[in-house]
């Protein structure tokens, strides 16, 4: 077992305990702070890949942006801080569906790399990653702006506050 | 090796950045659109209040005319072409499907403009305000919102998008611009809005669902393919160095995020409360454009990335093609809510689509694309009636309401009754012609799949005449009830819609050789 | 490197979210786990990215990230404007952010 091996069985075991305490707990503020440490567990392991780029936008864009955003709307929305029940329905039959399709799932993936070994290439940087977007990637690249600019727009539709009333006085 | 040192200009100049080859031309549909939507916001921020609707009306109208001639300008060209490195397809079905778009897109927006039969039109301005309060009084006499037009043309130029994208990549993107558009505009409803939010939220939190199964299935076909371009998966499919299994699974997920947004069973429970919560003019255009460029997007990846792999899909999607006929038909049948019943028809329709997709045949692909055009006009026209329908509250969507309306306003209940039958498949409507176009295609296969889901389709069918029936049986039969509600005078908009909806559909049933002939000569996708 | 541990570990990320979207009720934990869904996504894809030698996978994962965060903005405001819309209302409270 190599350094990488050890470090990605360890990162993945807290990325997968993480997960199972955001599904399971009964406070949805834990929920979100188990989430910071499910993804940035996940980081950890895009690193361990030498996948850096990815793993330091992850790192801003999820950690930082996403859940710092859940949080916001757990607080704006008060919901309760403390334990709260109620918040299942019966979970044996989703528990079950979906606990079969996953192991499905996995087993099939299993069977696919029987625990293969690859060798891997160099990593690569920014510099590269900015390049393959520009060149064979640019136009859905482009289109992820109008769709930003979309949900900014919309975002501010359903959500403005009372503009006329203000200004009515 | 650091990704994070800064580069010098020498070595940015190293590398090798060039931009791939765009058809300016071939992508002007979308791109008129994407540039008349921004400059939607601009006159939201500085127009004039009161001419504000106007503004963005023409805007939008223009647009739309403007994409269709370029989509009809690109199909006398007769351009083929992968552009974009391969990230876009632009032939026959792309501009076909685009073209009906634009068509299904302008009926559409003729209902989202309308303002003749509600003060301020069926859109709330502020939809975040205390149901009751105050404010929302007050809001009551004030306009709509205006934002509605640029968000359906984002939604709109993301679906010409979606039916032209070539690689997993472009639609899953395709598929959020047009989606996440769409999740708003069902909130914005001026009646009953609390219904309407929480309907968008149910689109929403399943839409969400479903594309992280796309994304899955994405990856799947990445990790199995190398590539997410529909031709280079059909490559790897053929070569299968790798685990065929991974593309398999790849494909079920990929296939259930399209299959959510093509309301197939079992992934069609967000259908009805949808259909139901959002303002009618907006299930209109779902109901016509969304499908449309779903289905567009699902017979791409059927017909381009796993027509080697299609002995082994025929029996899952024939399974979920005779659940979703079956499903949609049963359950329509116990409808009380006209909205409802409609949507639970929109599923069952989805079937028949399925079973013209399933031949996998260039009769299948051009019955399938018929019917798609054939079906967006006389649904959209079967919404525009529902809109006229109205009492204090609204809209009265209750069966029960519509007893008596053949007395109320014989006109009215006339085009109702009209399209009730295209509904049902009465010969000299569209719906006919186009189920006939659909089953013929799957029979002339002549495999045991096709023959078995004509079968099914053919029984539904017979099942799913019933609560058409019934509900024409109740308007001119029934008596009225105490309070009927009345049927509102449409405006031009809502009439005009009208018009080319049930045009479209007595059209299509009784001269239907030239949109078939244009179907079959599009329905062939390049690779 | 081995391959397998990596896809079987998005897969079991996977499989958690999507249980959770299937036995939790509160939307806003809904979100986070179809957060956790696309995030076990994105770690298929650079995984694949690794093996497969190419550059795209990471590509699609910055597509994925960014297009999450367009999602997560329009999913919470729809929960804002619910919440505000019902704050003073007469309607079953008990039924809030629930689906």
């Amino acid at each position: 077992m190599t350094t990488a091996d050890v470090l990605m069985l360890a990162l993945g075991a807290v990325a997968v305990g993480a997960a199972a305490a955001v599904v399971t707990t009964r406070q949805i503020v834990r929920a979100g702070l188990w989430l910071v440490v499910a993804l940035g567990s996940l980081a950890g392991l895009y690193l361990v890949l030498s996948a850096e780029l990815v793993a330091w936008v992850q790192v801003l864009i999820y950690v930082g942006a996403v859940v710092v955003l859940l949080l916001f709307a757990v607080m704006l929305t008060r919901a309760p801080i403390g334990v709260s029940e109620d918040l299942d329905r019966s979970r044996w039959p989703g528990l079950l569906i979906g606990g079969g399709a996953g192991l499905g799932l996995a087993a099939l993936l299993i069977d696919a790399y029987q625990w293969s070994t690859v060798d891997l290439a160099d990593g690569a940087g920014a510099e590269e990653v900015g390049a393959a977007i520009f060149r064979s990637w640019v136009l859905p690249f482009e289109v992820l702006s109008v769709l930003l600019l979309a949900a900014l727009v919309g975002a501010i539709v359903i959500s403005r506050p009372d503009v006329s009333a203000r200004v009515g006085r | 090796m650091n990704g994070f040192t800064i580069a010098t200009p020498a070595q940015v100049l190293a590398i090798d950045v060039r931009l791939p080859d765009l058809d300016y031309a071939a992508m002007a549909p979308m791109l008129v659109l994407f540039g008349a939507a921004c400059l939607g916001v601009l006159v939201d921020a500085f127009a004039p209040r009161q001419s504000r609707h106007t503004i963005q009306f023409a805007l939008s109208f223009i647009a739309l005319t403007v994409a269709l001639l370029a989509v009809i300008r690109e199909a006398r060209v007769g351009s083929r072409e992968l552009t974009a490195d391969v990230a876009l397809a632009i032939d026959g079905p792309t501009l076909f499907l685009q073209g009906t778009l634009a068509v299904l897109g302008i009926v559409a927006l003729l209902l989202v403009g309308e303002r003749a039969l509600e003060k301020g039109g069926p859109f709330v301005s502020q939809a975040a305000i205390p149901v009751g309060s105050e404010a929302d009084r007050r809001q009551a006499r004030e306009e709509g919102a205006t934002e509605v037009f640029p968000l359906t043309l984002f939604a709109l130029s993301g679906m010409m998008l979606f039916v032209a994208a070539n690689d997993l990549l472009t639609m899953f993107v395709a598929l959020e611009v047009f989606s996440l558009p769409l999740y708003l505009l069902c909130a914005l409803a001026r009646r009953r809005r609390l219904v309407s939010q929480e309907a968008a939220l149910k689109y929403f939190l399943l839409g969400a669902f479903a594309s992280a199964f796309f994304i899955f299935g994405m990856a799947l076909l990445y990790g199995f393919a190398g590539t997410v371009s529909f031709g280079g998966i059909h490559d790897a499919a053929l070569l299968a160095t790798t685990s065929p299994l991974l593309l398999f699974t790849g494909l079920a997920m990929v296939a259930v995020g399209l299959l959510f947004k093509i309301a197939a069973v079992p992934f069609h429970v967000w259908t009805p409360d949808v259909y139901q919560g959002a303002p009618t003019s907006v299930t209109a255009f779902m109901a016509a454009c969304t499908k449309v460029a779903a289905f567009g997007g699902l017979l791409r990846v059927l017909y381009v990335a796993f027509d080697r792999a299609r002995w082994d899909i025929e029996p899952v999607i024939g399974t979920i093609a005779i659940l979703t006929m079956l499903v949609g038909a049963i359950l329509a049948v116990t409808q009380t809510d006209i909205k409802r019943l409609l949507a639970y028809s929109s599923i069952a329709n989805a079937g028949y689509l399925l079973v013209g997709a399933l031949a996998f045949s260039k009769e299948g692909l051009s019955s399938a694309m018929f019917y798609l055009a054939a079906y967006g006009f006389t649904v959209i026209a079967a919404f525009a009636v529902i809109t006229l329908v109205r009492d204090d509250d609204g809209e009265a969507t209750h069966l029960s309401r519509w007893a008596g309306l053949g007395r109320e306003a014989p006109l009215v209940a006339g085009v109702f009754t009209f399209l009730m039958l295209a509904f049902a498949g009465i010969p000299l409507t569209s719906g006919f012609t186009s189920k006939f176009a659909v089953f013929g295609a799957a029979l002339g296969v002549g495999e045991a799949w096709p023959v078995a889901l004509v079968i099914v389709g053919v029984v539904t069918s017979m099942i799913l005449a019933f609560p058409y029936l019934r509900v024409v049986v109740m308007m001119w039969l029934s008596e009225p009830a105490e309070q009927s509600p009345t049927v509102a005078i449409p405006g031009a908009f809502t009439s005009a819609a009208l018009m080319v909806g049930v045009l479209a559909t007595l059209l299509l049933g009784v001269f239907p050789s030239p949109v078939l002939d244009l179907a079959d000569r599009a329905a062939e996708f390049i690779r | 490197m081995e391959p397998g541990y990596y896809v079987v570990l998005a897969a079991v990320l996977f499989t958690i979210g999507a249980v959770g979207v299937l036995i939790r009720r509160n939307a806003i934990v809904l979100f986070m786990c179809i957060e956790l869904m696309l995030n076990a996504g994105n770690l298929a894809l650079v995984t694949f990215s690794r093996i497969n030698g190419t550059l795209d996978g990471q590509i699609m994962a910055f597509f994925v990230m960014v297009v999450a965060a367009a999602e997560v903005v329009i999913g919470l405001a729809i929960i804002m404007s619910i919440f505000r819309t019902r704050r003073s209302a007469s309607v079953d409270d008990a039924n809030l952010l629930k689906y």
